[in-house]
């Protein structure tokens, strides 16, 4: 089904300048709520924190809320509270974000803030040392004290990848954690806190060109650095399948885990990826739903997805796509594998038909627009996909080619990307075993 | 350590802030009863649709824990008009997929689709929730789907503490009963499944919900032809639950466990009450935001725990206040402490002006943000509709919390959170854990 002319036609309003400094600033206005998000990427994730540093990245950005110059411990978070407005940040593989959803006649007091953060950690030991201690009971919360806690994510990366940086836990081991120093925080805030690697993106309620001389106001005082060391990220073509397993003393009921290494991000390949995964894993219309949690009763729900950290559009390439699935005892893991490559060889030897492309297109669309009208914090899901663009290909105005990225790729391309990337010899399978007690017996 | 000193301007000064437009409200019912809320948000050509169906999970038996569960998963499986495939690939089409939830009072039928199929998808919404197809063969396949995830639950502490909370607060009352036992469910049918929804189901039952950038003459066209005749059981309304105002002190054994998970909470007046508005700030300030008191003591201060949050969790005439807390094994007791101290300090003395209009600037932020998102703001008509609230709140919301004082504040606290009546649900390893609590009362196990 074709989509009407105002859906094929809807593009983001997108403005961009250079600051002196090297700073990017991106804003996308949108004036229907007095509602302004805020947000500053810096081109730093998991990926490139130190070797014996695993989990560094992620604290920085705890720290990054501990005090800057001009704001002490909390004075952030309280000046934004008090507001109106409300915040957060997170570590990605390959960025760290700092947002702030405000008024928008406080946008000038959010720049301030973001523009004093930038300018680094004021902080102590003390400061250093209470925040090893959240992000310890972070990854207690999340990984360590319940079932499936580092599965997929986790698990999949340590077997999937060759190379250090992509297949190092970003979490965190606890002892590199407790090795971290306050040097390290300096040396990490040098290397990559710099304004030539960052981007200020700035969408809703606000005019561009007041946003561009806030911006050169509060931003240009800080002097350009070096950019960051080229790494070394690539990874080695995968030649064979690689199986594994592990146990997982929580869990009550066994897991698997199937991943491909992707195509390069932004590639007419990387797209018809995007496809399949629409095609394959999304949605109840999925063709691996329909195989093994409709028909065949495996599972209740295949999950799905390139990128463990966010979706397709904010990483960079070496990417896997995986599903994974939850399932009972009485089917082996042989046996969903097979019902698996039935489903995935028929498509490597047929593709898709039309309709199921359109579908999957519509999807993809569909999957962008929610992305874009973000469901709770407003203007977010925008900004993230603006400062990724800009951050991996240069420029955030590529958001609005997106559409026409999905609409050029043909049933050839889908079928070729199915043959050459779908391939037993590009995968890897994980096997997660339970090994908590199941049954009437352990449900209280 | 220290930052780049590099000449930042001072702080600037604000100006005044920009009046929110509430986004204006279409709510009709229609000849067949059913209700309607439609809300024009947004640039982005997409919809986003709720049918909100009064039959939840305080309306089922004894012996029925998540029969509501299986419900939602079985109607998945189609309508009589299009079968499992063809209601997936129909909804597909239009960009989306079906999600199926609900709560103690409702069913929710929900998806997000680009905006030109609105009238479409909700036909495709009413047309399930009138003549769900729930086939018997799939039953078996639900339940053991069901089961594994009532497993996966029992294995996360926080699930566990939720169940040991709400069993409680609301001994003896639906409300109570939150997780099944797997053979419970082992006996349920597709005909239970079916008679449940049958006997709670019609369009005086059902309300429909959009909130987006779409046609709403198309969409109340579609809900108007696709729910009439639509008949209405009488369903005998829920008696509420006693509320139980006694100190309980419960530990859940989890040899080994990392963290202990922590519930610390009381039954509290619910939404419409004078009272509420003020309560709802008072929980901002003391554990429901960041900047609050409890997660500043034992998140930022002494680092027990990551995510510590309060919150007040509602139903129809039915409320309780809950802080939630993760902490390291060892400093289970330290965290209790410093969590009844903070409320403690509430009491005994009045928070101050200044961080009193800090907090209320807060929540009435939040407010407005929120209505700016499309969940947001079908969230909040969700909650309106529970509470049987009107325009009118939404309308005087902000203006409400503004005007709360630092006095009221006091005195809600000094009210309602007492400590006396505070029950105290700890998820834990036995050995490091379990003598600990007898400090704050006689421990019931399990």
């Amino acid at each position: 089904m074709a989509p009407s002319d105002a859906v094929a036609a809807f593009q983001v309003p997108v403005e961009r300048a250079t600051l002196a400094n090297g700073l990017r600033v991106v804003v996308s206005p949108e004036r229907a709520a007095p509602v302004v998000c805020v947000a500053v990427y810096y081109g730093v994730g998991m990926r490139l924190e130190p070797r014996g540093r695993t989990g560094f990245a992620h604290l920085f950005e705890h720290l990054m809320f501990q005090g800057s110059p001009q704001m002490a411990k909390m004075e952030l978070v309280g000046l934004v509270q008090a507001n109106g407005g409300l915040l957060n940040g997170s570590t990605r593989t390959d960025f760290t974000n700092y947002f702030e959803v405000m008024p928008s006649h406080t946008l000038e007091l959010a720049l301030w803030m973001e523009a004093d953060r930038m300018r680094g950690p004021v902080i102590t030991q003390t400061e250093l040392d209470n925040q090893r201690d959240v992000v310890k009971n972070e990854i207690r919360v999340n990984v360590l004290n319940r079932p499936y806690g580092s599965f997929p994510w986790i698990d999949m990366q340590e077997r999937a990848f060759t190379n250090w940086h992509n297949a190092h836990n970003g979490y965190g081991d606890m002892v590199d954690l407790d090795a971290a120093s306050m040097a390290d925080v300096r040396e990490f805030f040098d290397t990559y806190y710099s304004p030539a690697n960052a981007v200020l993106v700035v969408v809703g309620d606000a005019d561009p060109s007041e946003v561009f001389a806030m911006a050169r106001r509060y931003f240009e005082g800080l002097p350009a650095a070096p950019p960051p060391p080229e790494a070394e990220i690539g990874e080695p073509r995968q030649e064979e399948e690689r199986r594994f397993s592990r146990v997982d003393p929580l869990a009550p009921a066994p897991a698997l885990a199937i991943a491909y290494h992707t195509p390069p991000v932004g590639t007419p390949e990387y797209y018809a990826m995007g496809l399949l995964h629409q095609a394959l894993a999304e949605g109840d219309d999925s063709l691996l739903h329909a195989e093994l949690v409709s028909k065949r009763g495996y599972a209740s729900e295949v999950d799905g997805g390139i990128n463990f950290l966010g979706h397709m559009h904010n990483a960079r390439t070496p990417l896997l796509w995986c599903v994974n699935l939850v399932h009972d005892t009485d089917v082996t893991p042989n046996e969903i594998i097979e019902a698996f490559d039935e489903v995935v060889e028929r498509l490597r030897e047929h593709g898709l038909d039309a309709a199921a492309l359109a579908r999957a297109r519509t999807k993809a669309r569909a999957s962008l627009f929610s992305t874009i009208a973000d469901q709770y914090i407003p203007g977010f899901g925008l900004a993230d996909l603006l400062a990724a663009f800009e951050l991996i290909e240069g420029d955030a105005s590529h958001v609005n080619e997106l559409d026409a990225r999905f609409k050029a790729v043909t049933p050839e391309l889908v079928a070729e990307v199915a043959r050459d990337y779908l391939r037993r010899e590009n995968r890897v399978i994980l096997e997660l075993h339970a090994g908590a007690p199941t049954g009437a017996e352990a449900v209280s | 350590m220290t930052g780049v000193d590099t000449g930042l301007p001072p702080r600037p000064s604000l100006g005044s802030p920009r009046p929110a437009a509430l986004a204006s409200r279409r709510r009709e019912v229609l000849p067949s009863g059913m209700k309607t809320a439609l809300v024009q948000s947004g640039g982005v050509p997409v919809v986003a649709l709720r049918l909100v169906v009064e039959a939840g999970s305080a309306h089922l038996q004894p012996g029925q824990i998540w029969l509501d569960r299986l419900m939602h998963d079985f109607l998945r499986e189609g309508s009589a008009t299009h079968d499992r495939a063809q209601f997936a690939d129909a909804l597909a089409t239009m960009g989306s997929s079906l999600d199926v939830d609900g709560d103690e009072h409702t069913t929710v039928l929900r998806t997000q689709v680009l905006a030109e199929h609105a009238a479409e998808a909700t036909a495709l919404l009413i047309g399930l929730a009138r003549a769900p197809r729930f086939p018997v063969e799939e039953t078996a396949r639900l339940i053991s789907d069901q089961q594994r995830w009532a497993e996966i639950a029992s294995q996360e502490p926080q699930w566990r503490a939720h169940a040991a909370f709400r069993a409680s607060l609301y001994r003896g009352h639906p409300y109570g009963a939150v997780l099944p036992s797997g053979s419970t469910m082992a006996s349920f049918t597709a005909s239970d499944v079916r008679a449940f929804w049958e006997r709670h189901t019609g369009a005086d039952r059902a309300t429909l919900m959009a909130a987006g950038k779409f046609d709403a003459d198309a969409v109340i066209e579609a809900a108007s032809r696709a729910s009439d005749s639509w008949q209405s059981p009488a369903v005998a309304s829920v008696a509420g639950p006693v509320v139980r105002g006694e100190r309980i002190v419960r530990f859940v054994p989890r040899p080994g466990s990392e963290q202990t998970t922590l519930r610390v909470g009381l039954p509290v007046p619910a939404p419409g009450h004078g009272d509420y508005i003020a309560l709802e700030v008072a929980n901002a300030l003391l554990g429901g935001s960041f900047s609050s008191r409890i997660t500043q003591n034992i998140r930022e201060q002494k680092g027990y725990t990551y995510s510590p949050s309060s919150q007040i969790s509602t139903r129809p005439r039915d409320a309780y206040w809950v802080e939630s807390a993760d902490v390291t094994t060892p400093v289970t007791m330290p965290a209790l402490n410093e969590i009844l101290g903070e409320i403690d300090r509430l009491r005994a003395e009045q928070p101050s002006d200044e961080e009193v209009m800090g907090i209320t600037n807060y929540v009435a932020g939040l407010s407005a943000i929120r209505s700016a998102t499309l969940s947001g703001l079908l969230d909040h008509l969700e909650f309106l509709a529970q509470h049987g609230l009107t325009d009118a709140y939404s309308a005087g919301y902000e203006a409400a919390v503004r005007s709360v004082t630092a006095a009221e504040i006091w005195r809600v606290t000094r009210d309602y959170l007492r400590p006396e009546r505070l029950t105290i649900v700890a998820v834990g390893d036995p050995a490091e854990v379990r003598s600990g609590l007898e400090q704050y009362g006689a421990v019931i196990e399990g």
